[in-house]
């Protein structure tokens, strides 16, 4: 979803550049508990929103809510990184694109987005970090997250130690399980933004980095 | 009838704002010709290059290549643009151009660098164009490098990476701006060499460079731009052993 908007943002289009900006700004501006709030409590509060067809499915269920919650706060940081990245391309790199006769599709797709997108991971993997830690949220809307049942455990047996403890446990496992996937990504994919020197005594064959 | 010049300026104009950087410079290329562009710097020699494959768009002026104009058209704000971008971009597949800063795309090899152009933009089968690749890459002395980055090369093998991405796409005419200026004086040679070697050939190329050795040595025509007029134009020979204008004479003496 982040990476149309990215797109439009970053071409400065003239009619979703500015939506896209507005919602970026409202997203970012804005607690994701007061979003997930006023998407959970907010909208019921509709008669036309409770007779829709989206009510009985989606809307009035905790656990999609705080899905659409989630998703557009991330989309609207993740739209704002890449839009970053995309602009951050190299002006000669495109230039290179232009002059070889790529269209403005071609580009976009071939040179600029496959370039921002590897410039982009070490801050998305941020983003993803920062998301999981604001699922929290979900325990406010009746729904049983990670920190939820930590909780529940104490309210109930008074178990304050050991129901949070485990919950910052779970987290920290979760972290270091993306942190790694995201090394991973990060090696594989950001090779030819490390140093030179790494490679100036390789020898002539190629070899794989490190 | 004749065959047309494979490039022909008529009479370009550019301006920057105010400033008018080009004033009408026209210029032929016929098959097999090497010009080599001289100028001081801000002598719009650069602009010039760029406004050819459109990169810059011109004020006012028509490129023709190999008799096909590209045709340019007013907006609604008066401003010059292209009439049909396709055109363009067709035009720009013939007209290979090699950067100062060799503007190499840094997410992909060495390889994938020269495959993008004809691949992607002219189609070629993949394996057709993997094994041309393969020999460009040969010519230029670099096919131990084919799976690098080209962070990982010398400035010179990125130049030469840069021009085997453009002989990928058999130019008609090939643009050079200023090929070895960003380079380390022991590195120039590798690049003049392959440039020396592609005239020898017979490309078609356009090279703003102040190597005046190459002018003098490679080129079949050299023109020298002054503020952004043809101030003198000829054989090598003559002008360098004959420059007819002060300015001429005076540049020849700063570069010396």
């Amino acid at each position: 979803m982040a990476v149309p908007l990215a797109v439009a943002r970053a071409a400065r289009h003239p009619v979703f550049n500015p939506l896209v900006w507005t919602y970026t700004y409202v997203f970012r501006g804005t607690p994701l508990l007061v979003q997930t709030y006023l998407i959970y409590y907010g909208l019921g509060q509709f008669e036309a929103v409770r007779q829709s067809w989206l009510w009985d499915p989606i809307l009035s269920s905790a656990w999609w809510c705080a899905l659409i919650a989630f998703t557009l706060n991330t989309a609207a940081y993740t739209t704002e990184l890449l839009c970053g990245a995309i602009v951050d391309t190299p002006k000669g790199e495109v230039e290179a694109a232009i002059a070889t006769g790529h269209s403005y599709r071609a580009r976009m797709r071939r040179i600029i987005l496959p370039s921002a997108f590897r410039r982009a991971i070490p801050a998305y993997s941020n983003e993803v970090i920062f998301m999981l830690h604001g699922s929290v949220v979900a325990s406010t809307i009746t729904l049983q997250d990670i920190l939820g049942v930590g909780r529940w455990l104490n309210g109930r047996y008074y178990l304050a130690y050991e129901g949070f403890i485990t919950a910052a446990l779970l987290y920290f496992i979760i972290v270091f399980a993306i942190t790694r996937v995201f090394r991973w990504i990060e090696r594989r994919y950001l090779r030819h933004l490390t140093g030179r020197e790494t490679k100036m005594d390789a020898p002539a064959t190629p070899e794989p980095t490190r | 009838m004749t065959e047309p010049a494979a490039l022909k300026i008529d009479d370009l104009h550019k301006s920057f704002g105010e400033h008018e950087v080009i004033k009408g410079v026209s210029m032929e290329a016929h098959k097999g010709d090497v010009i080599a562009i001289l100028g001081a710097s801000g002598s719009g020699k650069s602009t010039f290059l760029r406004c050819i494959n459109l990169l810059e768009t011109p004020n006012s002026g028509d490129v023709y290549l190999a008799g096909e104009k590209i045709r340019m058209k007013k907006n609604r704000h008066g401003e010059t643009v292209p009439e049909d971008i396709r055109q363009v971009e067709r035009m720009r597949a013939r007209l290979a151009m090699v950067f100062q800063s060799f503007n190499l795309w840094s997410h992909m090899t060495v390889m994938e660098n020269v495959l993008e152009g004809p691949v992607y933009v002219q189609k070629t089968p993949k394996a057709e164009a993997r094994e041309k690749a393969a020999a460009l890459l040969a010519k230029v002395g670099l096919s131990d490098r084919a799976d690098y980055y080209p962070a990982h090369l010398s400035g010179g093998q990125q130049q030469r990476v840069a021009i085997a991405r453009a002989l990928a796409m058999d130019p008609d005419v090939m643009l050079f701006d200023e090929p070895t200026s960003a380079l380390d004086p022991e590195l120039v040679g590798e690049v003049l060499s392959v440039m020396r070697d592609l005239a020898e050939e017979g490309r078609t190329m356009l090279v703003v460079t102040h190597e005046m050795g190459f002018a003098r040595d490679v080129s079949s025509k050299t023109v020298f731009l002054n503020k952004g007029e043809v101030c003198e134009e000829g054989p090598p020979a003559k002008l360098f052993s004959n420059p007819e204008t002060e300015q001429f004479r005076a540049f020849l003496s700063r570069m010396n």
